[in-house]
């Protein structure tokens, strides 16, 4: 019995230690320090919450952008445009209240970004919070750290001048991860420096790696046979490295460059959707991909897919949808959410549309099953919603709001 | 004898067993069509009357459709015109840019500033398949034969849990559509067919939901189509039955820049004079000019005199994009020649020249050449040829066109 006892608290005590660093004061459940939540798989699991609509606890107005909402310790952290005029603005970071989402501090870390095809102004990353800082991205290119407390500036590195990253036609996308105390960036710059590792206190690079231009996907962070793999999409190709810049493994992408999140499941398992190819599965052993499947049902614009029980759920282009990864099967499809995003948290679907109807649906593959919708905000809502502590955040170009279940 | 008796009987009656089954094959085959056929149209008309019913749709000749479109997730107002002869006009906005559709039953013309183009410019051939779909008054399947359109039913399927009526159309261009009919209530749930994206060719889901009567018409006042990357949604708030239309919202707008060239337009009587060595104009004789738009954009001139030799000469004149100045393009049969002139219309005149126009080392060796459009008045104007021989310093009358408009 008690070399049972102790053997369990030692397979405990690993799984601790592999828990990233910087991860370490935030839980699934009271978080959510970075661009889809602290496992960046859209997915919240620590939590039960009831088959019921979660009500208003606050709206307020917000500065135009596509950064989601990061969450901790009862704050809020995102990134916001304001115009001057038609020609001119600013970009900050900016800390709320949980609570009642009042303005704690907003700090200018750049002009703001106009879209040259009115899709939408402002910045298009989401700030990943570290211990003491916070590391946000603009679109055009500047990778800033401000303090947590009060927003000051510590640190910022502007990589069209540092690294002659070429900004995309809708702008620097990407959002940052902290792995291992390091900060790491897909930074499209020349001369290898596709990726870049930085010095979280001082913005001093550590590594670069790989050639490539910046796209509109963020590096994912998985486990994969018992390593951290940092995983890039670029363009047409995939590449995993560890947080010290080493390559474990690259893969051709069979069916394009995404714009959404590749989803590892089932341990080492892949699963990367296109809009134009479809999905694409494949198995990682040794370092070494193999593909398993692909598919046209299921094909992600910029909205991620998440994994549960068996089964992938997404916006198959403006259907939400659940499918086999396994055989690619349809199982149901829901229509009317536009081009919508979702999260998971509990057993549970939380979609906001592309015009801002929060939806709550089983995350069953047997039929939709929905448990409610509400207007939760107005007008085009392009960014997923967060979740900590039984709240939901959801934020637009012009919105922002806080939902909770009880 | 007896035995081959037998052997031969068998054998007429293994024939004849043959021929009748060979025969109940082809029947069967006939009958099978037949049944098919007949199904087709059966499940088209039991279509038509759940969309309200024949002598209902008789009465319609036109729609007013007002209410709601989404386009790269923005909800905006849109109305569309339909009428029973295939017009067809809607104005909407696409994002952030205004659009306006117009289709006549054969060809058509937009203004689609997300093409780059300010102005009305016609349809192409795929978008033109598209309208054919647009313009539909509620269902292609409405007369469809007497449209000239072909169905062939291919069974059932179950589509999203539902049984459905499968139908493969055929359009008189020979564009194809799978529409898929609830079994249940028999109106449109799913249709696939090709569509554009930014004028491009796309493959195209439609979903049909929402039927609503109005004055006992059924209609689906929730259409959300997918092709490409691209999601459209329509929601319809409001559909007046046979409303008036205006019958010049279907005509193509000239280019507002070439409506200050609508001087030109016309049948002309045409006096022709020539400038003297003394200075004087000697009248040369006279002839005609017809001028009239060719596009939005082109208003065409034929005119043709004799100067010892007989000329036959083409000019079209446009306003350009890329300089901002108007454009005619001269072509002259004799010489077998095209000269590019270039210039404005200020006030009450106009004057192109080809100052500007690069003729590498073949400078011509008459000079450069300048028309002047002046005393512009309501039946007539005159045009001024000049040419000079010190790159436009100076400019020589030469001969000079007093065009005066037809009774």
């Amino acid at each position: 019995m008690k070399k049972k006892t102790l053997n369990a608290c030692l397979v405990a005590l690993i799984m601790l230690l592999q828990i990233p660093a910087v991860f370490a004061q935030h839980n699934e459940t009271n978080s959510w320090v970075q661009f889809r939540g602290i496992n960046r798989n859209g997915v919240s699991s620590d939590i039960t919450i009831p088959d019921k609509m979660p009500k208003l606890v606050w709206k307020k107005e917000i500065g135009m952008g596509f950064s989601e909402v990061t969450i901790s310790n009862n704050r809020l952290y995102t990134m916001l445009g304001e115009r001057n005029d038609s020609v001119s603005g600013s970009t900050f970071v900016a800390a709320f209240d949980a609570k009642n989402g009042s303005e704690i501090w907003r700090t200018k870390i750049d002009s703001t970004f106009f879209d040259v095809d009115g899709f939408g102004d402002g910045p298009r990353s989401t700030p990943a919070i570290g211990k003491d800082y916070i590391f946000s991205f603009t679109s055009h290119g500047k990778l800033t750290a401000n303090a947590l407390k009060d927003g000051k500036t510590i640190w910022q590195v502007d990589f069209v001048k540092e690294f002659g990253s070429t900004r995309p036609r809708w702008g620097f996308s990407a959002s940052p991860v902290l792995v291992d105390g390091v900060l790491i960036m897909e930074a499209g710059g020349t001369d290898s420096r596709a990726f870049i590792a930085f010095d979280i206190k001082s913005g001093n690079v550590l590594w670069t790696k790989g050639n490539g231009n910046a796209g509109y996907n963020s590096p994912l962070v998985a486990e994969i046979e018992g390593k951290t793999n940092i995983i890039f999409a670029n363009g047409r190709t995939l590449y995993s490295l560890t947080s010290k810049g080493d390559t474990l493994w690259t893969w051709a992408i069979p069916v394009g460059g995404p714009m959404a999140m590749p989803v590892v499941y089932d341990n080492n398992k892949i699963f990367i959707s296109t809009l134009r190819g479809g999905f694409v599965t494949a198995e990682i052993k040794n370092n070494t991909v193999t593909q398993l499947k692909t598919g046209p049902t299921m094909k992600n614009d910029y909205s991620s897919s998440l994994f549960y029980k068996g089964h992938i759920y997404g916006f198959n282009v403006a259907s939400l949808q659940c499918i086999s990864p396994e055989t690619g099967k349809k199982m149901w499809t829901k229509r009317g959410f536009g081009k919508g995003s979702l999260i998971r948290v509990d057993d549970k679907l939380i979609v906001l549309s592309d015009k801002g109807k929060l939806a709550v649906v089983k995350a069953v593959p047997d039929a939709y099953n929905e448990i409610g919708r509400v207007q939760a905000i107005k007008g085009k809502s392009w960014t997923a919603p967060s979740f900590a502590g039984k709240h939901v955040f959801v934020r637009n170009l012009t919105e922002m709001a806080c939902y909770v279940f009880n | 004898m007896f035995l081959t008796n037998i052997y031969k009987e068998l054998k007429d009656y293994t024939m004849k067993r043959r021929i009748n089954q060979v025969f109940s094959l082809m029947l069967l085959l006939c009958l099978s069509n037949a049944i098919f056929a007949q199904t087709a149209d059966e499940i088209i008309a039991k279509h038509i009357k759940a969309h309200g019913g024949e002598k209902k749709w008789a009465k319609v000749e036109s729609l007013k459709i007002t209410g709601k479109f989404t386009a790269f997730s923005v909800e905006e107002d849109f109305y569309t015109y339909k009428t029973k002869a295939g017009n067809y006009y809607s104005d909407r906005y696409l994002g952030q840019h205004k659009i306006l559709e117009v289709f006549s039953g054969e060809s058509g013309w937009t203004i689609d500033p997300w093409q780059g183009i300010s102005y009305a410019r016609n349809l192409n051939s795929a978008e033109v398949n598209v309208f054919y779909q647009k313009s539909d008054l509620f269902t292609p399947f409405y007369k469809y034969k007497e449209k000239g359109l072909k169905v062939e039913y291919t069974g059932k399927e179950n589509v999203e849990g539902a049984d459905m009526f499968v139908l493969k159309l055929t359009r008189k261009n020979g564009g194809q559509e799978t529409w898929y009919l609830d079994a249940k209530t028999y109106l449109e749930f799913k249709c696939e067919s090709n569509w554009v994206d930014f004028a491009y060719p796309s493959q195209c889901e439609t979903y049909f939901e929402d039927f609503q009567k109005v004055d006992g018409l059924v209609l689906p006042f929730y259409v959300e189509r997918t092709f490409g990357q691209r999601n459209r949604v329509t929601i319809i708030e409001n559909v007046d039955v046979n409303p008036q239309i205006d019958k010049a919202i279907f005509e193509m707008p000239r280019r507002k820049e070439m409506k200050k060239l609508a001087f030109l337009e016309g049948d002309w009587d045409v006096q022709i004079a020539v400038m003297t060595r003394r200075g004087t104009w000697y009248p040369l004789g006279n002839t005609t000019s017809n001028i009239e738009y060719g596009a939005t954009n082109m208003l065409e001139e034929n005119i043709s005199y004799e100067m010892n030799f007989p000329v036959n000469m083409k000019i079209n004149y446009i306003y350009s994009e890329s300089t901002g100045k108007y454009r005619l393009s001269v072509f002259n049969d004799l010489e077998s020649s095209i000269n590019i002139l270039e210039g404005e219309s200020i006030d009450t005149a106009m004057v192109v020249d080809d100052l500007n126009v690069s003729y590498g080392q073949n400078v011509p060796s008459t000079g450069n050449v300048q028309l002047s459009f002046n005393n512009i008045q309501k039946d007539g104007f005159t045009v001024l040829r000049k040419i000079s021989r010190d790159k436009g310093k100076t400019w020589m009358p030469r001969g000079k066109l007093i065009y005066t408009r037809k009774k």
